[in-house]
């Protein structure tokens, strides 16, 4: 797996590495030098998540050691966001003439994946998932059917990015704190609104474990709108013997509830993880990331969580609970390979 | 064993009709819906023709059977009004009855109504309504919209892979009923006209200012078109056992990438070619028993050749008639792929292949030619139908004649 995010979970020892903060209501992610995972005329064209996603991707792979990616399958919310704007902003400006197509080319959901086919020479199935809170968790559910059916590893992934247009656009329907949050106090007060955040994460699937295994997924469960008592019954089924609850709780007011009954549904060791993150569609890939990262190292790094006074110490069995903004809901359940 | 998964209602609405009875007059008839663009404000409203869906938003709302509202897009209203119909013919009054699940598919979602908007959405001294139409910029928006007002509260999904995306709607929700997962799914997509997409395909110069003309020699590129189309699919036990009329059957698909380039097919069409013969190896039949194929036929001069050449490597001589509907409809995009295997099943059931419209001269770098007369009294067992887009996804289905 790998992953670019706002922490420093690309290079070196996430585990040992310290907690980076932000006092802007936005996080947005440590990008590695990507000169040695992309030949430099493309590099030149690419926009930001491409250039996250593409590098996410062949790192993971590497990583991971496989010869070929196999099925490409991906999560975005929001795609090429950069792009997008680039290309609304040309046809305006140049009055829809001589326009350079090469926005309007990335701005598609799928270009990431078309890309990283391309650099792999992948041509196995390629899927591109784009709704919001459950881009990635389709993606994964795509991914584990893929594997049921015969294939031997997926490449399974997400990519997200915020511009600052956008965080202006969101800004105005309420999705940010009205004033300046540091990242790491998220869940001091709740309030509503919270902080936005971004990044890549992949993961090379398999079908049987191997030596290089990090975790294991058993199970991605889904839930659009739920009630209180349909959310409880699934947090019961799936996570009652789960010892590590990854909550996806973001300090904003507004949609708390479901965190409330998470708490009361599973009392278990529990770690919030979006103050390393921030809130972001896709970022139940990261907390996947996360998971995994946890269960392969067995403690949790104390400087990255300073809000949790005891810290859990031997777990097995993480379930992550995450909603987008109280409308895509899902559950997953990582265990210990 | 995995279950068989069949089709048992399918709804639409495109340039050429409202429903799945006005598409197949229009078919029938050849009747184009090629034409100038009434509502996209572009300096090419009268230069590039479009396959628009000749009604108003206001006439869109009252169609889709829900008032005149805000955060309403036309990719939403045009989903609507083709999954209500959709609904109806599967006989789905209360789609709570049985668990069923929504794979929905679009390309720049409501990208139609927020281009209109989006420089006073950047502009922080301007106020108004518009900011009711923040959210509804992605895909995800189109999906839930349509899902929340005919009750789906199950799986929903969107897919964005270009102009394959509802193709591998169908897909997906076929393999989620083939594991087990739902019995019933409703696949398909939705795509409305843009300022956004008819600039970016004509930054590429691969629109046509005429007509499109699909595998013709002459031919210059595609026009786009606007359409959705939603299909009802059903566990061969769940549709037996719930006495559903069974339309047809999905028999085989697959997804392939050409890993060739980011906007052009390979030029020997491989990832056409392996799509094609990897989807008809799953439905179980053999290149004799394809009696006709829904080409997906863009009128692009790269795709045209590609996609030719795959079928020439797949079939040798005994290419089976096929032709694009691309000249009837315009290229939907997203709503493609789930619009053209209503197709399929209408040519199955009704024994007609439909005419390749604009066709004039043979590709020079092809043997085959499209088939350009309305055929009609033929027997159709299986129908492949290709969807193929940019990142070098494609897509091909393959759709059988319920025999038991």
């Amino acid at each position: 797996m790998a992953a670019i995010s706002p922490q420093h979970t690309f290079d070196g020892d996430f585990i040992d590495a310290p907690l980076v903060q932000t006092d802007s209501n936005r996080f947005v992610c440590l990008e590695p030098d990507y000169k040695p995972f992309v030949p430099g005329n493309s590099l030149r064209r690419m926009t930001r998540v491409l250039k996250m996603g593409l590098t996410t991707a062949l790192k993971c792979l590497s990583e991971s050691g496989v010869e070929t990616p196999g099925p490409i399958v991906t999560g975005t919310g929001k795609g090429s966001l950069q792009d997008t704007e680039k290309f609304i902003k040309e046809i305006e400006q140049y009055k829809e003439t001589a326009l350079n197509p090469t926005p309007f080319i990335q701005s598609t959901y799928n270009s990431v994946n078309g890309l990283i086919a391309l650099q792999q020479k992948g041509t196995d199935y390629n899927n591109t998932f784009v709704h919001r809170g459950f881009s990635f968790e389709n993606a994964l559910i795509d991914s584990m059917m893929l594997l049921n059916e015969g294939y031997t590893h997926t490449l399974t992934g997400a990519f997200e990015e915020m511009t600052p247009e956008h965080f202006f656009i969101k800004s105005r329907i309420g999705h940010w704190r009205t004033s300046p949050v540091n990242s790491s106090a998220i869940y001091d007060e709740y309030l509503p609104g919270t902080i936005s955040g971004e990044g890549s994460t992949f993961f090379v699937l398999g079908n049987a474990p191997t030596a290089k295994s990090l975790a294991a997924v058993s199970a991605c469960k889904l839930l659009y709108k739920p009630s209180l008592e349909r959310l409880s019954a699934t947090l019961q089924e799936l996570g009652a013997d789960a010892d590590l609850i990854l909550s996806g709780t973001n300090g904003d007011i507004n949609h708390e509830d479901y965190y409330t009954v998470l708490n009361e549904v599973l009392p278990q060791p529990g770690l919030p993880f979006k103050h390393l993150c921030g809130e972001y569609e896709t970022a139940g890939a990261f907390a996947l990331w996360l998971a995994a990262a946890l269960l392969k190292n067995g403690t949790v790094p104390a400087q990255l969580f300073p809000m949790i006074p005891s810290l859990p110490a031997d777990f097995k069995k993480i379930l992550i609970y995450n909603h987008y903004f109280g409308e895509q809901h899902s559950v997953m359940v990582v265990e210990r390979v | 064993m995995a279950e068989r998964v069949f089709i048992t209602g399918m709804g639409m609405i495109t340039a050429i009709g409202d429903n799945v009875a006005g598409n197949f007059q229009s078919l029938h008839q050849q009747k184009t819906g090629l034409g100038f663009t009434d509502y996209i404000d572009t300096i090419y409203k009268a230069v590039l023709p479009t396959g628009e869906v000749k009604h108003d938003d206001a006439a869109l709302f009252q169609m889709a059977g829900i008032p005149v509202q805000k955060g309403y897009t036309r990719t939403t209203l045009l989903g609507l009004i083709a999954i209500k119909e959709a609904l109806r013919q599967a006989g789905i009054s209360n789609v709570k009855d049985v668990p069923t699940g929504f794979i929905n598919a679009s390309t720049v979602g409501g990208m139609c109504d927020t281009e209109k908007v989006y420089f006073d959405l950047i502009n922080p001294e301007k106020e108004g309504d518009f900011i009711q139409s923040i959210d509804t910029l992605d895909c995800a928006d189109c999906t839930q919209r349509i899902a929340d007002r005919v009750g789906i509260t199950e799986h929903i999904a969107t897919i964005s892979t270009a102009c394959s995306s509802s193709a591998n709607a169908l897909m997906f929700g076929a393999r989620m009923i083939k594991h087990g997962l739902y019995q019933r799914m409703i696949c398909g997509g939705t795509e409305a006209l843009t300022r956004f997409t008819l600039n970016g395909f004509n930054s590429l110069k691969n629109v046509d200012k005429q007509f499109c003309r699909p595998f013709d020699n002459q031919r210059t590129g595609l026009n786009l078109g606007e359409g959705a189309a939603y299909l009802v699919l059903e566990s061969e036990s769940f549709a037996k056992a719930n006495n559903s009329t069974i339309l047809a059957e999905l028999s085989g698909f697959c997804n392939t990438n050409e890993a060739f380039h980011p906007t052009s097919p390979s030029p020997e069409g491989d990832g056409a070619y392996a799509a094609m013969k990897q989807a008809l190896e799953m439905s179980g039949r053999t290149l004799e028993d394809v009696q006709y194929i829904n080409v997906h036929g863009t009128a692009t001069l790269n795709n045209d050749i590609s996609e030719g050449r795959a079928l020439e490597r797949l079939f040798g001589t005994a290419v089976p008639p096929f032709s694009s509907t691309k000249p009837f409809t315009g290229h939907t995009l997203a709503a493609a792929g789930a619009i053209e295997a209503i197709y399929a099943i209408l040519a199955i059931q009704n024994g007609i292949i439909f005419p390749n419209l604009n066709f004039t001269e043979k590709m020079e770098e092809l043997q085959i030619e499209p088939v350009t007369q309305l055929q009609e009294g033929v027997l159709i067992k299986n129908v492949i139908s290709n969807s193929f887009g940019f990142g070098g996804n494609n897509a091909s289905l393959v759709l059988s004649k319920y025999e038991g």
